[in-house]
């Protein structure tokens, strides 16, 4: 006899992303997905991020990596509440390891919180976590070919920031060709140029975040 | 890309779908589709069913893949073709205005069992 199924074979983890965004609008927080390479500036972007933030939001963090807390450990220093997530050989965050750290995080009194997922342009593309955007990074220092090379993850996101902007005179990175490759694949998506050390494009991406935060004043 | 975690969520789907049909015995047939976008490697899939498949209610089943591609949508002539590259221009008139629907997508489609 035949069974007929018709379903998706990796349901489980869109079901749960589903769940854990229904939670993050019930409480009121901006979840914010943040990929990138290994070493592209997420954590260092966060570090000038939550400097410039001015008391404006309540930030929360979730870091994932395969190992050690380096990460979370820089995050404290800022005061911000921050959960580290070792997954121990897996490459990429997924909704169950979000909503697992999510039991230690105080949801109800976050507006914005930031998971930085485990560096990666390839898997992290798979996996919705549940949040409402999802950012890229690219640094100066990677080279401007890498979006039409890992396109899923760049057609996936609703903003690329162009990271060590400082580096650019250093280099032959075309910000245009970026530009153009982005504007082929995802239309939609924000440009943002960001340097961590001299404070370039941080204000504006803050602005941009913020505008989008439902309890941000 | 994490074969051997697919197919070890596709034999735990198979079993539950057979436990809740009431009915016993071997699978003898498994269809399933592979999105030609999906970033899914089929031969991987067949090796790590390989692997994982004896000791299960699947040890003797024969794996059927279907590989589904994507269709490319054109913005500027509406064309509606197949295509297998991530990356493309419309192959109708060469715009790069396109975007995709379907190809993406890893489904279990049906699984025949023996008794």
């Amino acid at each position: 006899m035949k069974i007929v199924a018709a379903r998706k074979i990796l349901k489980a983890n869109d079901q749960l992303a589903e769940e854990n965004r229904g939670r993050f609008n019930r409480s009121g927080t901006l979840v914010v997905n943040m990929v990138g390479s290994p070493g592209c500036g997420k954590t260092t972007l966060l570090e000038a991020l939550f400097g410039g933030l001015d008391g404006r939001v309540v930030p929360a963090v979730i870091e994932g990596d395969l190992a050690s807390s380096i990460d979370a450990e820089r995050i404290e220093k800022l005061g911000v509440p921050v959960v580290q997530i070792n997954t121990q050989g897996a490459c990429h965050l997924d909704a169950v390891m979000v909503a697992d750290a999510c039991e230690g995080i105080a949801l109800d009194k976050t507006d914005l919180l930031v998971i930085e997922n485990v560096g990666n342009l390839v898997c992290t593309a798979g996996f919705d976590l549940g949040e409402h955007l999802r950012i890229v990074l690219l640094s100066v220092s990677e080279g401007d070919d890498k979006v039409i090379k890992y396109p899923t993850i760049f057609r996936k996101s609703d903003a690329l920031l162009i990271t060590k902007t400082d580096l650019l005179p250093q280099s032959n990175f075309s910000v245009d060709r970026v530009r153009a490759d982005m504007q082929r694949l995802t239309p939609k998506a924000q440009l943002f140029q960001v340097s961590a050390s001299t404070g370039e494009g941080v204000r504006q991406l803050a602005d941009w975040l913020l505008g989008k935060c439902p309890r941000a004043e | 890309m994490h074969e051997l975690s697919i197919v070890k969520t596709l034999i735990e789907q198979v079993e539950k779908e057979v436990r809740r049909s009431g009915h016993d015995g071997h699978v003898v047939h498994l269809d399933i589709i592979i999105g030609r976008l999906s970033g899914v490697n089929v031969d991987s899939i067949r090796f790590a069913f390989d692997l994982l498949s004896p000791d299960t209610l699947l040890e003797e089943a024969n794996l059927r893949i279907t590989e589904a591609k994507a269709v490319c949508l054109c913005g500027a002539c509406d064309a509606r073709t197949e295509i297998d590259e991530l990356v493309a221009n419309c192959p109708a008139c060469g715009s790069e205005q396109i975007t995709f629907e379907g190809g993406q997508d890893l489904l279990l489609e049906s699984i025949e069992l023996d008794d």
